[in-house]
């Protein structure tokens, strides 16, 4: 027995053992044994196991004899002291000893460290206590470093990662979060302070993650042994709670920024709470506002202010919503319209605490209501009743509303109108421009123009119109019709133009009204002169024969002043009282009767006279007049003939365009017409050397056509001869 | 008092120039005169004159109103007469017109020294006689 049991107490055993005997009595023990749980001067041998101060349940005993009964071997867990006061799990294994003499007479009892074992397993249960949570620890004493299974979840590491202090802080995310961790490690690893905190991690496998990491630090004698603690993956409500805050950011901006005031009205403690807006709402500082249910009455309009004291009072009772409008006047008079809205707050009682509600200013919003409702209205009467033609147009050019002032314009009815565009009834002309200006206004290069243009009456005739238009846009500032407005103005222009032309004639008329006056007081002056000098010679002469000449060339002057009142009677006949003896003649038989008159003048000349004038051929003319012009024109013909040839007159007449023409062609000496074209027909006009030419036929002939309402003139060549075209009304 | 030694008329109504001749004897007024009935016989004349002589005359009377060329007509042309020392010789506007756009027109003529209105007096011409003797 001796020899069976000394071999356990050779003190190099590494194990902590000790051996009882039946009556459990310590017979032997292992040196570890005797320095984990003992002091030196303990003494073990031959104690009862009982009695050793060792902590060890009831259970642990019954465990023990029932080894010595059974022989069968057990294990128990349990915390024990050690002689340095540390306190520690172990496991002791129940070994029923054996030997050959005897069964059931002793019990090896085998000590082993499982704190190591024990705290896993408390990590681990932590870990699986919150979801998404793994837990790590770091032993500096041992060196060693321990992931839980879920804190390499989170990391997202392969199964043989092997983590160090080091790579573990080098998983949060470089910069501010990284740095933050190391300090609070420090922190924790110097001054025992734990930490708490949520940072970003990257994942070994690159992903971003939001974890909440907790750690604290085991010191002993200014010593860190170890540090521990937890991840918590929190990616996701921290990604909501991230969100909210934008929301609510972004909620904080918008009311600033819309101006949107926010109050709360507890209503017991008649406390009412401002956001900065509403002080600028109310046009007053932050300074003088009392904060009570007082301070908003005394911000509103005298009128308003009974109708918004009973609408508070009906959300307080429950009837009705606060919603409304109301006006504020600011202290310095300004009056503004405030929208406000507000909701209801209630106790589990049902009652009314709180009411929490929003204003905002809508006096802008209510002018340019007030002043769209107006133009509305004004536009609907002015296009219904207005004169001028009012027209909403499609972009495309059709009519898509006229008004009565557009339909009388045009002589149209409305349904006639609908059916066709602006450009079946613009005239030809003004085409161009109205599509180019339209276009203009469709590519947003005007708002709009004004365009004289004319239309096309139902009837065919003319209609002047100043067209306006302007583009209406919708909401989303695209093209969406046109407004037309067209002003009639066809009878001013009617009226225009006749003016103009009365202006023309008036004008013309003054003109030669005057030449007239000028020229005949040019000829009567220069024969009055001339006889004024003659006079004063004769006064002072005494010789007969010089008295003579005299006298002779005063009968001239006085012959010539006759002649030249004469002439000028006849011109003033022919600018008097000329139409009401219009009647239509036979142009051949005129010119018969001239061509014979002058006969023996033609005769002496050897004059060719070739007449091709029909029979058919009637005019609407002044007898006299007529006549009195082909024989000028006759006269002219001869007079003015070429010294080299002898004469040929043509006489032709033929119709063109409403009026008959009559032609006379000579080979005479021609008119030099780049000289004398303007002053031809003028009266005093002369341009050959020719004794009888007084400058008074032309200028007569040319009044009378015209007061026939006819014209006259003349195509000439220097040396071959001229042609007279007359243009008379066909009679 | 000196003679105006070369004055040319040039007028087509034979009383006035009667007239005037008269009183320029009366007066003694030029040495020498020349008549010319229209612009267009003036204008020939005075440049075949000035071709033989290389002279041209001191003093030209013209009428406005005239057959073939009238007196505007001739200024306008006499303006671009070659070669004549036109600075020695005056114009006078001789007319019964008093339409004051005639007198209006002269005045872009600078050629033209003065207007007289007809009928001619011997104070007219004694004035002209003045002004050139001086």
């Amino acid at each position: 027995m001796k020899t069976a049991f000394s071999k356990f107490t050779t003190s190099n055993f590494t194990d902590a053992f000790v051996v009882l005997d039946s009556s459990l009595k310590v017979i032997s023990y292992s040196q570890k044994f005797k320095n984990y749980l003992f002091s030196t001067t303990d003494i073990i041998q031959g104690q009862f196991f009982i009695d050793l101060p060792i902590n060890t349940p009831d259970k642990f005993l019954k465990k023990l004899e029932n080894c010595l009964e059974s022989g069968k071997s057990s294990l128990q867990k349990t915390k024990i002291k050690l002689k340095n006061d540390t306190k520690l799990w172990v496991k002791w294994k129940v070994n029923s000893l054996e030997s050959s003499e005897e069964k059931g007479k002793g019990i090896l009892l085998v000590i082993e460290d499982i704190s190591k074992e024990i705290k896993f397993n408390e990590l681990l249960l932590r870990a699986e206590k919150v979801s998404k949570t793994g837990s790590w620890e770091v032993d500096f004493i041992n060196d060693k470093l321990f992931w839980s299974p879920m804190t390499r979840i989170i990391h997202e590491v392969p199964k043989d990662y092997n983590p160090s202090l080091a790579s573990g802080i080098n998983f949060y995310k470089e910069g501010r979060y990284r740095e933050l961790i190391t300090r609070l490690v420090t922190n924790a690893m110097e001054n025992g302070v734990p930490w708490d905190t949520e940072l970003i991690l990257v994942t070994y496998k690159g992903n971003e993650l939001w974890v909440r990491t907790q750690g604290e630090a085991e010191i002993k004698d200014g010593k860190c042994l170890r540090i521990f603690g937890t991840f918590q993956d929190i990616h996701a409500k921290k990604k909501k709670e991230l969100k909210y805050r934008i929301t609510a950011d972004r909620l904080k901006i918008a009311t600033d920024t819309s101006q949107i005031g926010i109050w709360e009205y507890k209503i017991n403690e008649n406390i009412l709470v401002w956001d900065k807006n509403m002080y600028q709402l109310y046009g007053i500082s932050e300074t003088t506002f009392s904060g009570g249910y007082e301070a908003w009455e005394n911000g509103i309009h005298v009128d308003d202010k009974e109708r918004c004291n009973a609408e508070i009072g009906y959300a307080i009772e429950g009837l009705q919503n606060f919603d409304t409008e109301f006006r504020v006047v600011w202290p310095s008079g300004e009056v503004r319209n405030i929208r406000a809205i507000a909701k209801t707050e209630k106790n589990k009682q049902g009652k009314a605490i709180k009411l929490i509600g929003t204003n905002w200013d809508i006096t802008e919003l209510k002018s340019t209501r007030l002043k769209l409702e107006r133009s509305k209205e004004t536009f609907a009467e002015t296009f219904k009743n207005s004169a001028t033609g009012m027209a909403l147009v499609s972009l495309d050019g059709k009519w898509i509303k006229v008004n009565n002032g557009l339909c009388n314009s045009l002589g149209y009815t409305e349904e006639e109108l609908l059916l066709l565009t602006l450009y079946d009834i613009t005239y030809p002309e003004d085409m161009v421009a109205s599509k180019s200006l339209l276009e203009e206004v469709l590519n947003n290069k005007r708002d709009s123009f004004q365009l004289e243009k004319r239309y096309y009456h139902k009837s065919g005739g003319l209609v002047h119109a100043i067209l306006t238009v302007t583009m209406v846009k919708d909401e989303f500032g695209k093209n969406s019709y046109f407004i037309a407005q067209m002003m009639n103005i066809t009878q001013r222009i009617e009226a225009e133009q006749r003016l103009k032309a009365l202006v023309e004639l008036t004008k013309g008329q003054n003109e030669s009204l005057l030449n007239f006056a000028h020229i005949v007081s040019h000829n009567l002056r220069s024969h009055s002169s001339n006889m004024s000098m003659l006079t004063r010679f004769l006064a002072t002469e005494e010789d007969e024969e010089e008295r003579k000449g005299l006298n002779t060339m005063l009968k001239n002057a006085t012959d010539s002043l006759a002649d030249t009142i004469e002439q000028l009677n006849e011109v003033v006949q022919v600018k008097t009282g000329a139409l009401e003896n219009m009647q239509s003649v036979s142009l051949l038989s005129y010119v018969t009767k001239i061509e014979h008159s002058i006969k023996g003048l033609i005769k002496e000349q050897e004059a060719n006279i070739i007449v091709d004038v029909k029979k058919s051929h009637f005019v609407l003319a002044v007898p006299a007049y007529l006549e009195s012009i082909i024989l000028n024109l006759y006269t002219n013909a001869l007079k003015y003939r070429s010294d080299s040839r002898k004469l040929v007159l043509k006489v032709k007449s033929y119709i063109k365009e409403d009026f008959i023409y009559i032609a006379f062609e000579d080979n005479g000496k021609g008119i030099d017409l780049k000289r004398h074209g303007d002053k031809i027909f003028g009266m005093y006009k002369t341009f050959h050397k020719n004794k009888d030419a007084k400058g008074i036929g032309l200028f007569i002939t040319k009044n009378q056509v015209e007061s026939m309402d006819g014209a006259i003139h003349v195509e000439s060549d220097l040396e071959k001869g001229s042609t007279f075209f007359i243009k008379l009304k066909q009679g | 008092m000196r003679k105006v030694k070369n004055c040319c008329i040039i007028d087509d109504d034979p009383i006035f120039i009667y007239g005037t001749k008269r009183i320029m004897k009366e007066i003694e007024f030029s040495e020498k005169l020349t008549i010319y009935n229209n612009g267009e016989d003036a204008l020939n004349g005075l440049k075949e004159s000035f071709k033989l002589t290389k002279y041209l005359p001191e003093i030209i009377f013209l009428d406005l109103n005239m057959p073939i060329m009238n007196g505007w007509e001739f200024l306008d042309q006499f303006s671009e007469f070659p070669d004549h020392n036109n600075a020695k010789t005056i114009i006078y506007i001789i007319s019964s017109s008093v339409d004051p756009r005639d007198l209006e027109r002269v005045k872009n003529y600078k050629l033209v020294n003065n207007y007289i209105l007809k009928p001619i007096t011997p104070n007219d011409l004694e004035f002209v006689l003045n002004i050139t003797a001086v």
